[in-house]
């Protein structure tokens, strides 16, 4: 609000000063058409004449200045008051026309200004006077001029201006501005500047004189009313002449040339002389207070918050959202993960419109352009040669690329992202690779060929020297383990389902199922010591029962022929027999009868006391294998879905194993006694850390058939698992004394080597003793060690 | 040595004959090989017409003689001795081939093939054998067997073996015997973990932790033995101390040692045979591993005359001479065996012989061998 006012102020301020300066325009113009003046304070010597010129100048102006007002103001009123002029009376002298006649009339008062300066001459003499002394003077002059005239012809004037804001009036009539028919019913029409009436002319018009007057006055076309000064005039034949000029919008001047060449003022070229040499007034230098007090007044009501700031359109909102806007390079310095706006690829000269000859396309160019996808094309278009720029057409991709660019803008990544290069491989925990866990049996050595059924189980002296071997042939052999020869042959009529080497390095036992019946194999092959220390074990004297009759379990010692063959016991079951499984003491086996119906379905038989118990009173579901813990008095009987741990001194079960799968196959523990693995036919095998859940500690699903048989080494952290898919997998487990430490369990090998027959792979597994070596008997009727 | 034992094979359906060995005349011929396969091709089918054949021997076409064919190819001829059973061991002298079998005895043999006699005692598989002393139609032999009579000194007299002595103190199967080069002490070794040296009456103990697979003497003051717990042990047996310890990765099946070049080679439960130095300290330097054999190798036998010539029998049924200077690969496969072989020998007079699971016992001349020696 305020800088408008400033501007106001300023326009006003300028306006005066442009006022000022139109007068020098002017003079300037007349000094330079007048061949030999100077312009004023250039030369002392001449300034009398110069003084003059000035003065002379200074009439002119005011009188322009004053035409051009009113030229400005009253441009739409022109043809009215041209037409009230006509009404006038022609007697009205040149100067007796007000401030805008004697614009209009510029071109008489040529004359009458002229005589002006000479009266001012004649009056002043060689007066030194400033400008506005000359006005005022002037004005006195004008007025007195007219006082004159008032008297001469007595003549009021009508109220031709409505919007006339000059203050020079016409003063020969001093009514003013007012409607003349208020004096209609007087004789007078008004009061000159003495306040003496003035007198309408005594003469009444009717309108028959008004007709015959027209007839007859020759002038009268020409005879003009004037109601101010109640008299007519005659206009002259210049002043008709003049009438007619500007009727047809000519200047009034016939001397003037409108079409006069302009000179250039303001132009670039260095004057020697300049346009106004007027040193700037004091006040242009001097802040002004009228204005500092307004601006204070301003600042005061801003202050206290009458006044608001107007409020600035805000474009930013809803319209667009300039994304490069900041765009600095100290924000690029800063962040380097940011990327600046893609740059617009300049223009080359291919894209001229009159490329160089080397960037034209040649037909084949041309023709490869065409068949190539937009996508792939090496310029997106072709270059054209234009002889002219004129003749360049519009530029027929335009909206096209400018989306393209848009899109370029929206779709370009504004940051760098630092994206996370998952490799999945990566997420997979680090496990030792095969290599560095050796060492790990990994080549089939050597096949144990002799039997002619599947070997449903095999079994290792504790020394690793000999092999025993269960087949459904109905034969129990022996074998050197280094060389496979068979050292014996055992028949024993029936298929072997299981067989076990007495773990007790001192004695030499082999136990065989047959059918229902457990049958205590004396090998001899050992030492005399040894065989004679297992015969003392087996030839000790049964205990007397409470109950003979009714124990399920009968203990006979053999004779004849099963007595050569080495057969020294059999402890006949109740029902078929599946398994059996020696302590690592060496006197108690246990066996199984798998039985949905009975809760007779594990046996534990003391050799020494040729003793046997059930200790399960109730059915918890079909045994499938059991297993003496190796240093505690525990005992592990996996049914069908868990495995169930007793502890045997106190009579009860301390833990219950849910495998996580439909149905175990065979179990081993760890030589440690805190790790259980279990097979199961649903080709999973689960690792049980007995200190950390219930729950598997690891599934290991590697076969693609059922798993037949598992087995821990005892001195290596190897085990293995056989499956009906023929294959062996052995793999590394260590178990650390650490609670903290989980078992590390890499798969190490698959083994293969045995062939599928009737759907059966690998029926038993087996590690050597003492050395990374595991066998694996089939149902291929091989038995095979790998190394 | 008239005598090549040769099979036949063909791709041919029309005459394949039977894939069993025949012995042929070494002086035979094409024609001759020819006419003895017609008569087998006329013998199965009566409607056979004459055939000439051609015969590839190891992929040359035999022209010449067989036995000179052989020869120049470098072929080592050998002669077969047949067992009863397996023959785990074989030792040879100047004269005679001891031979232990599976068959609880063990078998003396002139190098010709004939044989001398059998020594019967044991009650079960022979294991090792050795001679102890050798005059004329008089020795001393020993055998080590499985299980229940461990060592058992022979005294052999003209043709007929008598037992002189059961040497009783190992409780578990005595695998490896051998006896010192003056003929007064021997040592056994054995699956109870121990290893015994035998002289006048007198056994004396070392303990090398694990079974002994194989036992030498080095020389009349040293013991070397080969063991189940991946080492091989240099004993002094005047003070009864172990001297050094060279450890490898798996288990020793056999070791040799050579005087001529003083190395030791041990031939164990993977593909390799190593060469190893007995005379370091730190004992871990393996000189050189020889590996063509895809089995187990079981036997390990340098020349006795060769610094450098060695052969091995393995569980892949192959016997290979090997020369120490071309690791890479064996200087011959001698393929005569069709099963695992067991024991290698070879003896002073350059004779190879190699016995193992198919009851024969092979006898190869190796003709290099002898040009060779002053190399």
């Amino acid at each position: 609000m305020d800088s408008d006012h400033r501007l106001s102020d300023l326009n006003r301020r300028h306006g005066a000063e442009g006022g000022a300066r139109n007068k020098p325009f002017l003079d300037f113009r007349r000094v330079t058409s007048e061949p030999g003046g100077f312009p004023r304070g250039s030369m002392e010597a001449s300034r009398g004449n110069v003084q003059k010129a000035e003065q002379r100048a200074g009439m002119k102006k005011t009188e322009k200045t004053n035409k051009k007002r009113s030229k400005q103001d009253d441009e739409e009123e022109e043809e009215d008051q041209l037409f009230n002029l006509n009404n006038k009376s022609l007697e009205e002298d040149d100067e007796d026309l007000s401030d805008s006649e004697e614009s209009v009339y510029s071109g008489l008062q040529d004359s009458g200004s002229d005589s002006d300066e000479e009266e001012e001459e004649e009056a002043e003499g060689g007066s030194d006077d400033e400008d506005e002394q000359d006005q005022n003077e002037k004005s006195t002059v004008k007025k007195s001029k007219k006082e004159r005239a008032d008297e001469e012809k007595e003549v009021k004037k009508e109220d031709e201006y409505n919007h006339d804001t000059s203050d020079e009036e016409d003063i020969r009539n001093t009514v003013g501005n007012i409607p003349m028919e208020w004096y209609k019913d007087f004789p007078h029409v008004g009061y000159d500047l003495d306040g003496k009436k003035i007198f309408k002319p005594i003469r009444n018009k009717d309108e028959l004189d008004d007709f015959l007057e027209k007839m007859e006055n020759p002038d009268y076309w020409r005879t003009v009313h004037d109601k101010k000064t109640a008299s007519d005039i005659v206009l002259s034949d210049e002043q008709i002449e003049l009438v007619n000029r500007l009727q047809k919008g000519q200047f009034g001047d016939v001397n003037f040339n409108e079409y006069e060449p302009t000179v250039e003022f303001f132009s670039n070229d260095v004057m020697i002389h300049p346009v106004t040499n007027r040193p700037a007034d004091k006040r242009s230098f001097i802040p002004s207070l009228i204005e500092k007090e307004k601006v204070s007044k301003l600042v005061h009501a801003i202050k206290m918050g009458w006044i608001k700031p107007r409020r600035v359109q805000d474009d930013s909102r809803g319209r667009f959202y300039d994304l490069w806007a900041n765009e600095d390079s100290s924000i690029l310095a800063k962040h380097k993960m940011h990327l600046p706006a893609p740059k617009i690829r300049l223009p080359g000269h291919e894209e001229s419109y009159n490329p160089p000859p080397e960037f034209m396309f040649t037909d084949e160019e041309k023709a490869l352009w065409e068949q190539q996808d937009p996508s792939d094309r090496k310029l997106p278009f072709i270059p054209k040669k234009y002889p002219s720029l004129r003749q360049v057409p519009a530029f027929s991709r335009f909206i096209q690329e400018r989306f393209e660019r848009c899109l370029d803008l929206y779709l370009c990544p504004r940051q760098r992202k630092m994206r996370v290069n998952v490799n999945p491989e990566d997420l997979i925990p680090k496990l030792p690779k095969p290599k560095d866990l050796q060492p790990f049996p990994t080549t089939q050595a050597l096949v144990y060929r002799g039997h002619s059924g599947l070997v449903r189980s095999i079994s290792v002296s504790p020394s690793g020297q000999w092999l025993v071997s269960g087949s459904d042939d109905g034969s129990v052999r022996l074998w050197e383990v280094c060389s496979s020869r068979c050292l014996k042959t055992v028949s024993v009529g029936g298929a072997v389902k299981s067989v076990a080497w007495n773990p007790n390095p001192s004695l030499c036992l082999v136990a065989v199922t047959v059918d229902s019946a457990v049958l205590i194999l004396s090998p001899a092959l050992a030492d005399k010591q040894v065989i004679s220390s297992s015969e003392r074990l087996l030839s000790a004297q049964q205990e007397e029962g409470p109950s003979e009759g009714s124990q399920p379990v009968v203990w006979t010692e053999t004779e004849g022929e099963e007595l050569n063959q080495g057969i020294r016991l059999k402890i006949q079951h109740p029902k078929a027999v599946h398994q059996v499984t020696w302590h690592s003491k060496g006197d108690y086996l246990a066996s199984v009868m798998p039985d949905h119906s009975s809760h007779l379905q594990v046996f534990i038989h003391q050799l020494s006391r040729r003793r046997s118990q059930n200790p399960f009173r109730r059915n918890k579901g079909l045994v499938q294998a059991v297993s003496f813990h190796p240093i505690r008095p525990y005992f592990f009987v996996a049914t069908q879905r868990s495995v169930r741990i007793y502890n045997l001194v106190k009579q009860e079960m301390t833990k219950k194993l849910q495998a996580n799968s439909k149905w175990i196959s065979s179990i081993a523990v760890h030589s440690g006694g805190d790790h259980v693995i279990c097979g199961s036919y649903d080709c999973r095998l689960s690792w049980f850390d007995l200190d950390l859940s219930t729950k598997p500690y690891k599934m290991l699903r590697h076969h693609k058939k059922a798993v037949r048989s598992v087995a821990y080494h005892r001195g290596y952290p190897l085990f293995a698992s056989a499956s009906d898919d023929g294959s062996v997998i052995v793999c590394h487990g260590t178990v650390y004394n650490d609670l903290l430490q989980n078992p590390l369990i890499v798969p190490v090998k698959v083994l293969r080597g045995h062939a599928i027959t009737h759907d059966l792979g690998v029926l038993d597994v087996t590690f050597h003793p003492t050395q990374p070596w595991v066998f694996s008997s089939g149902a291929d009727a091989t038995i095979r060690l790998f190394t | 040595m008239s005598q090549l034992q040769a099979r036949f094979f063909t791709e041919d359906q029309r005459y394949v004959v039977d894939d069993v060995p025949f012995s042929i005349p070494a002086a035979s011929e094409v024609q001759d090989l020819s006419n003895v396969i017609n008569k087998l091709l006329e013998a199965k089918h009566a409607s056979h017409s004459r055939v000439e054949f051609d015969f590839l021997v190891k992929g040359q076409f035999l022209r010449t003689q067989l036995a000179p064919h052989m020869e120049t190819e470098g072929i080592s001829t050998f002669d077969t001795i047949m067992h009863d059973d397996w023959i785990s061991s074989v030792e040879a002298d100047s004269e005679w081939i001891l031979t232990g079998s599976y068959d609880k005895t063990a078998r003396i043999w002139s190098l010709e093939g004939k044989a001398v006699t059998t020594v019967a005692g044991h009650s079960d598989v022979v294991k090792d054998v050795a001679w102890v002393k050798r005059d004329g139609l008089t020795s001393l032999l020993l055998t080590a067997s499985l299980v229940t009579r461990p060592a058992v000194i022979a005294h052999l007299r003209r043709t007929a073996a008598v037992l002189i002595h059961c040497c009783r103190g190992h409780t578990g199967s005595v695998d490896a015997i051998s006896t010192d080069p003056t003929g007064s002490k021997f040592c056994s070794g054995s699956w109870d973990k121990m290893l015994k040296i035998w002289y006048h009456k007198m056994a004396l103990k070392l303990t090398p932790d694990g079974i002994v697979s194989s036992v030498l003497w080095c020389d009349s003051e040293e013991v070397c033995s080969a063991s189940w717990d991946h080492t091989i042990r240099l004993w002094d047996v005047e003070a009864g101390v172990m001297k050094t310890t060279l450890s490898g990765s798996k288990v020793f099946n056999c070791i040799s040692y050579s005087p001529l070049c003083r190395r030791l080679a041990s031939a164990s439960t993977d593909r390799h045979i190593r060469l190893w130095d007995p005379r370091t300290t730190d004992g871990t330097l393996v000189l050189l591993s020889l590996t063509s054999h895809t089995g187990w190798v079981t036997a390990v036998k340098w020349a006795p005359s060769h610094e450098h010539q060695l052969i091995s029998g393995s569980l892949d049924n192959l016997v290979k001479l090997w020369d120490t200077r071309s690791c890479k690969a064996p200087l011959y496969d001698l393929a005569a065996h069709e099963d695992k072989v067991f024991c290698v020998e070879w003896t002073d007079s350059g004779l190879m012989l190699s016995g193992g699971a198919d009851n024969k016992l092979y006898t190869y001349r190796y003709s290099g061998a002898r040009t060779d020696a002053g190399a």
